[in-house]
């Protein structure tokens, strides 16, 4: 089994080198992992110490997002034939080690399109997100469940396992913005299968989060919107294909 | 009639004067045809309504104005409305292309990095834990 780890970086030199080392030390029974690196335009030397640790590094002219940063890693995954894409973002907040959960998550039957790393479900200690984020994690659980018809305990979450049907759909649609809920949607509409399987995540090893303050407001009503229109769109998309027959 | 078009000649002038400054920017190729017919059309409706008062005037009245200078002034703001919403339509599109265009430089940067670090004997580099198989190399 072929597996692309996806590290989407901005600014995250702080972070970087301790997590590309992480994945370096895993070793995985049956699978062949190769990294990517998405260097989203970043100031600092997010890049050059992705190359000091000879990964394969995508370097972006500009800022894209973390949307854009993630698409252009699974353009890579599914231009290269991979079985599975994992994002693992390049805060460090998801553990590389987790990575074996995902993947016995993603071999069981019926295999899943797209599942998501949930924080939520973990036993024992875990990482406590702060309740501003449980809020709005919970407002957007219960926008994707109405609108979308999506059960997951933790919509934003970026820890995820692509695999080939999402790969082809997001290698050509993905959300640019806060991309997690909505991708969501636009799986959801797209008839992939999404399940959630619960990981240990921790706090972000360097660098700081967009989303803080007045931010979070923005965020939230941006991705309610966003969700609304992606799901609306994929609908009258499948209702095209459908007329078509393709 | 004639009263009423000596009110309006400025405006008449201003529309003349940016239809200029546009003309201008064409001949300069700093703007495209194709982005700025909309803004001269409006500009020669706008001129037109400046130069033939009377009609404007019916037209004005018919529509519910009792001052032809809310008419102008509804017309232009309409004018400007359309026009910035045309301008957002085509700056999201560009955006949208900018996006994939930044992707695919950095897909092909890659690819291109790896073939110029391979020794032309060789087998692709391992990057780490193991080779992918590219599109190419499974070709």
């Amino acid at each position: 089994m072929r597996v692309l780890i996806v590290v989407p970086a901005f600014n995250e030199a702080a972070a970087l080198g301790g997590l590309l080392a992480e994945i370096r030390a895993l070793t995985l029974a049956d699978t062949e992992l190769a990294t990517v690196v998405v260097d989203d335009g970043s100031r600092d030397r997010t890049a050059e110490i992705s190359r000091a640790h000879s990964v394969r590094t995508l370097v972006l002219c500009g800022n894209l997002g973390i949307g854009g940063a993630v698409q252009s890693g699974l353009r890579l995954a599914a231009r290269e034939h991979f079985d599975f894409a994992v994002q693992i973002d390049g805060d460090g907040q998801h553990p590389p080690g987790e990575l074996a959960r995902l993947l016995d998550a993603a071999r069981a039957e019926p295999r899943p399109d797209l599942l998501v790393g949930t924080r939520y479900r973990v036993e024992g200690d875990n990482y406590r997100s702060t309740l501003l984020r449980r809020l709005g994690s919970g407002w957007l659980k219960l926008v994707l469940r109405l609108v979308a018809g999506v059960r997951v305990s933790d919509p934003t979450s970026g820890f995820r396992l692509y695999g080939p049907r999402a790969l082809r759909l997001f290698e050509a649609t993905y959300p640019y913005d806060f991309p997690e809920p909505e991708s969501l949607a636009i799986a959801r509409k797209h008839g992939l299968r999404i399940t959630e399987t619960p990981v240990a995540m921790r706090e972000r090893q360097g660098g700081s989060s967009s989303i803080a303050g007045l931010a979070t407001l923005y965020y939230m009503l941006k991705v309610t919107i966003a969700i609304v229109l992606s799901y609306t769109r994929a609908r009258r998309d499948a209702e095209d294909d459908d007329a078509t027959g393709g | 009639m004639q009263q009423v078009a000596e009110d309006y000649w400025i405006f008449a002038v201003a529309c003349l004067v940016i239809a200029i400054v546009l003309l201008r920017l064409l001949l300069r190729e700093q703007i495209t045809l194709q982005g700025s017919m909309s803004f001269l059309a409006f500009l020669v409706v706008l001129g037109l309504m400046a130069v033939f008062p009377g009609t404007t005037s019916r037209i004005a009245h018919a529509a519910g104005f009792t001052l032809m200078s809310n008419f102008f002034f509804c017309t232009a703001i309409a004018a400007l409305a359309i026009l910035h919403l045309r301008a957002l339509v085509i700056l999201s599109r560009i955006h949208l292309r900018s996006i994939a265009l930044t992707q695919e430089l950095a897909l092909l940067q890659e690819k291109l990095d790896r073939v110029s670090t391979r020794p032309t004997n060789e087998k692709p580099p391992t990057p780490l834990h193991g080779s992918p198989k590219s599109a190419d190399d499974a070709s």
